[in-house]
């Protein structure tokens, strides 16, 4: 039968300019962006908990970071440099974000009517990120702008003097749920979106990865509050003498010692 | 008033409906379809288990060719079939699932190697040959010599509609969804469309065609107990009966699936029983080979559903709330097969009783499954009677089926016959003589005809209650005019019938809303409806002999001498209670296969008197002929029946070009 | 005191509304059944019409779980009304039209035109190789595990729940959807289809397409057939990553 084969590879396509490449570029970028972040403000979790281990400890991931072991001198301006490269992260993975949003108040009824009446975990999931990244615009490009700006306060006195005296816990208290709910939820989403450690049972591995991701939430949760409290203890405590630098108790006479 | 105009009007979304619609559109004429859902919601969704064609790939099925179908479909119609439109189905069957194959259908293949199967009750390792790795796998059906019936696990109609509704999408068939026509459009002499409700307005529409073409399936629904889909109540069957031209062939010929899953009626596949299932008993016991030593749970569909019936009533049914039924087995199939190959089984079994088929038992009865009575056509597909008006599918009685459809032909049959009427109806567009020239009075007359019975309906305050009425005439079906047959039920169910239909000549409803106002949709159809269950219980009483499907406890011999003829069934008058009945004798003297045992099933019959004389022609002919192929030249050639398209042999791994 | 055994008071509030009768208003009625055994929503829906209220409109076509026409919101989620026991359900089910889709009236919704719509957009069909085929010869062979894949594929009913559930969708009319993705996937699976990775992306390499999918899963976990949907997506958005970077 002749009449069988008038549909032949790509009829109606020649004739169409060419799909953007954008969107595949720019779906890329929000994940890598976002995997990105989410990485860092776990390793960030770990350098500002080991305020935990001591005040030294801290003080030497500080110093590490801006440059000390390896130059022989700390230049605060590095962390700045950082900053910069992770507020440029922020500013464009949210705005890829953006994208998602519901563009209008009928896009917003029709989700939150969505999401209230399907009651289902990942879609509610998502709302948290929403909400939480709505957050974060504000929150984590104030707490960036101060960074960029005072790169040399990091220290143990001098992040601890900002979080008590400068009254920067309540906005770490809440930045910190922000982030462990949006980082947590938008890594495990990275892993169903792309499809990584899917295995051969992809229901049992979702359920191992989403059981991973509160754990972690947990864990980070746990461990910023912990941390959070330290600073909080150590500015208290240090309210007096806001604006003095830690030294290090190698460099130091061990302050018991000399109380003696 | 709204018309629409196009070439081909096709009533129905089915694969019938669509395969004809891509034909006449690719031979260049404008083709549209109606359908009263979405086209692939249609119940041809619903044939689970295949497609017979006899590709002969797998092992079981070396040596199968057209012959051995054609002998096995003639068997199975118990010689009511028409013998020339069966040779061109089982000639074109294979080059139908070669083309679905082409199109897309992820056809179940063929794998090298051992592999083990459940025959009898027993395992058995089947080799398959290296060279017909990757081809079409073919698995066992009922009433078959070979095995023939080509799936795709058990959701063959699924995988076919979704490609063949995509083929039509493909080809820009625009599907008018949620359309149901009511009347069709004549001269008295020629088809020129229809009159159509729209399904979501209410709105009444002209649709007018050079040719009309019904393929809206069957007509299960005329009972309570049936497999078929809510939709498939016969309005295709009935709107062609009104014409009082078109004529319905063998309407008394229904057939009942063995195995439709107590009490819901849903179908479990003949894959079930073709795969190694096995039927038994409230003991346990497994009794179909007591009864059909020969083919037991394959033999064809009306003998397995009888026996079942007549062992439950000797006693030994399985005692539930809503009534007796019995068990179909396939634990012995395992886990793999069952979750792969038969996985709609269990998914229905699943979410409908509840039960893992895995490990438990399937309760199942017999219950309506397929109207082999239809629309009378040529071979072409066009109705003798009335000019412009075609048939395909279920709808029809084109006639291959007979008084006994085998499993794996009905899904086959709408595909061919789609694609073979689809060329005739594309030829009859094509010649001048047929270009319509449509008085708009008479559409005008036909519309508004419709508009005032609906009108009338509607307008009635306490009339009767339309789901009241189908519900008698279900019930008066399934308990008079169902598997066992007797002269005195079915005159009963006749009289009963009567009676509805006259107070359904009364019907109202409660509501008058604009919209698709469900309850008015009752009301017009049970009047239809009523007319369309009158012409099976009429023809059965009138018939006094059993044939295929049709049995009757009072005449349980098959009569040839009297009754090898179809009956041909037209209203003539919308007074009229009863249907006109006629009769067109099949010739002996010209079958291919001349009347005989069907190899399974009783035994005695009664011969035509020319069955002797053919048998000694056809006898002759078989010494003499050099092969196959001249052999059947020579007793009934049919080629030039078919579209010169679709001719030609059908190359097979033993029968290579 | 209430018999154990005595069958439950059902009752069904259900979404009312007929667009085409002036001055009609969205509202939920109540009707009260009595379970039976075996009762699904088939059943009952037919049992109120039958008896209580014959204007009452949804769709069955089926009533087998096969064809996808009675998706309805059952209690806030898509799922098939015909294969739905009550006895799994509360003695109070909620009953409303999938949304997204246009609706007819009360519980029934067209379905066909999206999907006719989506079908058309995303050229859900072979296209093969240029030049015919010989319906004679045997048919091109397929490695039968290949063939398996596709069909598992293959099996989407286009019942719409993957749709209705889906958040993008609820925001986004535009959005193809986990049944359009599917059906990609479908056809990229298929050696018979002759598109490639370049066509594929011109019909989902966008954010109505693959990169508007926001991997909320509701598609998965509703869907009555079990499609591999996650898988699906999150493969496609790979290969049109792919394609997009390339």
């Amino acid at each position: 039968m002749d009449s069988s084969q008038n549909v032949i590879a790509g009829v109606g396509l020649a004739d169409r300019p060419r799909k953007s490449r954008w969107p595949a570029r720019m779906d890329f970028a929000q994940s890598a962006s976002g995997l990105a972040l989410g990485l860092f403000m776990w390793g960030h979790m770990f350098f500002v908990s080991t305020i935990l281990l001591s005040k030294d400890a801290m003080w030497a991931v500080t110093k590490f970071f801006e440059g000390y072991f390896i130059l022989g001198t700390a230049y605060p301006v590095v962390v700045s440099g950082v900053v910069a490269g992770v507020l440029a992260l922020v500013v464009l993975h949210a705005f890829l974000a953006m994208r998602k949003f519901p563009a209008n108040y009928r896009q917003y009824r029709a989700f939150t009517g969505h999401r209230a009446l399907m009651d289902h975990g990942d879609t509610t999931l998502w709302w948290v990120q929403f909400l939480t990244g709505f957050a974060l615009f504000f929150l984590a490009a104030v707490h960036l702008y101060q960074m960029l700006m005072h790169p040399g306060d990091i220290g143990p006195y001098g992040s601890a003097d900002r979080v008590w005296s400068g009254r920067w816990w309540p906005i770490y208290l809440v930045m910190l749920f922000a982030v462990e709910l949006h980082g947590g939820i938008g890594l495990y989403r990275l892993c169903v979106k792309w499809g990584w450690f899917e295995g051969k049972d992809p229901a049992a591995s979702r359920r191992r990865l989403k059981a991973a991701k509160w754990l972690l939430t947990a864990f980070f949760l746990a461990l910023g509050l912990a941390t959070l409290g330290a600073y909080m203890k150590i500015g208290y405590e240090h309210r007096d003498r806001v604006g003095e630098r830690y030294t290090p108790s190698w460099v130091l006479p061990d302050p018991k010692e000399k109380a003696q | 008033m709204k018309i629409v105009y196009t070439d081909v009007l096709v009533i129905g979304g089915g694969l019938a409906g669509l395969r004809l619609a891509i034909g006449a559109k690719r031979r260049g004429h404008e083709a549209l379809i109606l359908s009263l859902v979405p086209a692939k919601r249609s119940h041809s969704k619903a044939a689970q288990g295949g497609m017979q064609a006899s590709l002969g790939n797998v092992a079981k099925g070396q040596g199968d060719n057209e012959d051995v179908h054609f002998e096995d479909t003639v068997r199975g119609s118990d010689w009511g079939a028409d013998q020339e439109v069966v040779r061109m189905f089982v000639n074109t069957s294979p080059k139908a699932v070669r083309e679905l194959a082409a199109w897309g259908v992820p056809w179940s293949r063929v794998r090298k190697g051992d592999r083990q199967v459940v025959i009898n009750g027993q395992k058995v390792t089947i080799t398959e040959r290296d060279e017909a790795h990757g081809t079409v796998a073919q698995r066992d059906f009922g009433g078959t010599k070979k095995w023939r019936t080509c799936y795709v696990a058990d959701a063959t109609g699924h995988a076919m509609i979704t490609a063949v509704a995509d083929q039509a999408i493909a080809d820009s068939i625009p599907v008018h969804e949620r359309k149901e026509a009511l009347a069709l459009i004549h001269d008295g002499g020629r088809c020129l469309g229809a009159v159509v409700r729209d399904l979501t307005t209410g709105e009444i529409l002209a649709y007018v065609a050079k040719a009309t073409a019904i393929a809206t399936g069957g007509a299960g629904r005329l009972y309570r107990s049936t497999t078929n889909a809510v939709i498939c109540e016969g309005m295709g069957h009935a709107i062609a009966m009104e014409t009082g031209m078109a004529a319905l062939g063998n309407m008394e010929a229904v057939q009942f699936h063995p195995t439709a899953i107590f009490p819901a009626g849903i179908l479990v596949t003949e894959g079930c029983r073709g795969d190694g299932g096995l039927l038994k008993d409230a003991s346990g016991h497994r009794f179909m080979p007591d009864y059909e030593p020969e083919k037991k749970e394959l033999a064809s569909r009306d003998v397995v559903s009888r026996r079942m019936e007549e062992h439950i009533k000797k006693g030994n049914g399985v005692k539930s709330r809503f009534g007796e039924h019995l068990w179909l087995d396939i634990t012995l199939l395992g886990e793999h097969h069952i979750r792969h190959n038969l996985r709609e089984v269990w998914d229905i079994c699943h979410y409908f009783l509840g039960v893992d088929p895995v490990k438990d038992l399937i309760a199942v009865r017999p219950a309506q499954h397929y109207t082999m009575g239809g629309v009378r056509t040529k071979p072409t597909g066009e109705s003798p009677t009335l000019k412009g008006l075609f048939s395909a599918g279920e709808a029809a009685c084109w006639d291959m089926h007979g008084f006994n459809r085998l499993g794996g032909n009905s899904v086959a049959e709408t595909v061919v016959a789609g694609m073979i009427v689809g060329e005739f109806i594309a030829d009859f567009c094509d010649r001048p003589e047929n270009a319509a020239t449509v008085p708009i009075g008479l559409v005008e007359e036909f519309v508004e005809r419709e508009k005032a019975k609906l009108e009338a309906i509607v307008n009635r305050r306490g009339g009767e209650d339309p789901s009241a009425l189908k519900l008698e005439m279900q019930d008066l079906m399934t308990s008079l005019v169902g598997i066992f047959r007797t002269g005195p039920e079915l005159e009963r169910a006749v009289d009963g019938l009567q009676k509805l239909l006259a107070r359904s000549r009364n019907v109202g409803v409660k509501s008058s809303a604009p919209g698709p106002n469900p309850e008015l949709v009752t009301a017009y159809r049970v009047q239809r409806m009523l007319k369309l269950a009158l012409t099976i219980a009429y023809g059965a009483s009138v018939r006094t002999e059993s044939r295929g499907a049709h049995f009757r406890s009072d005449y349980p011999r098959r009569n040839d001498a009297e009754w090898l003829k179809r009956t041909l069934a037209t209203w003539k008058s919308d007074a009229d209670t009863l249907p006109t009945l006629d009769y067109e004798p099949l010739d002996v003297k010209r079958m291919e296969l001349p009347p005989g045992w069907r190899g399974y099933g009783a035994k005695d019959y009664i011969d035509h008197p020319d069955t002797p004389a053919r048998a000694a022609e056809v006898e002759a002919a078989k010494a003499a002929a050099a092969d196959r192929f001249a052999l059947q030249q020579a007793l009934m050639p049919y080629d030039q029946l078919l579209p010169s398209v679709l001719r030609g042999r059908n190359e097979r791994i033993d029968e290579p070009f | 005191m209430a018999d154990a055994n005595a069958p439950r008071k059902l009752t069904f509030k259900i979404l009312r509304y007929n667009p085409r009768l002036p001055g009609d208003k969205p509202r939920l009625q109540s009707y009260e059944l009595e379970e039976s055994a075996g009762m699904t929503l088939f059943i009952a829906l037919n049992e109120i019409r039958d008896r209580q209220d014959a204007s009452l409109a949804f769709d069955f076509v089926c009533r087998a779980g096969i064809c996808g026409s009675c998706a309805m919101m059952i209690d806030g989620r898509p799922g098939l009304a015909c294969r739905t026991l009550t006895k799994n359900l509360g003695a109070e089910v909620t009953l409303a039209p999938l949304p997204v889709f246009e609706l007819v009236a009360d519980l029934s919704v067209d379905t066909g035109k999206w999907m006719r719509g989506m079908s058309e957009r995303l050229e859900t069909w072979v296209h093969a190789k240029q030049g015919e085929i010989d319906l004679r010869r045997i048919e091109e062979r397929m490695d039968p595990d290949l063939a398996e894949e596709i069909f598992e594929l293959d099996r989407c009913i286009e019942c719409g729940c993957c749709v209705a559930g889906c958040g993008t969708a609820r925001m986004r009319e535009d959005f193809v959807g986990a049944v359009g993705l599917n059906k990609i996937a479908r056809f990229r699976l298929d050696p018979r289809d002759t598109r490639t990775d370049e066509d594929f992306y011109e019909l989902v390499g966008d954010d109505d397409g693959v990169f508007g999918c926001m991997s909320l899963l509701g598609c998965h976990d509703v869907c009555p057939k079990q499609l591999p949907l996650q898988t699906q997506i999150a493969f496609l958005r790979r290969k049109m990553l792919k394609q997009g970077l390339a």
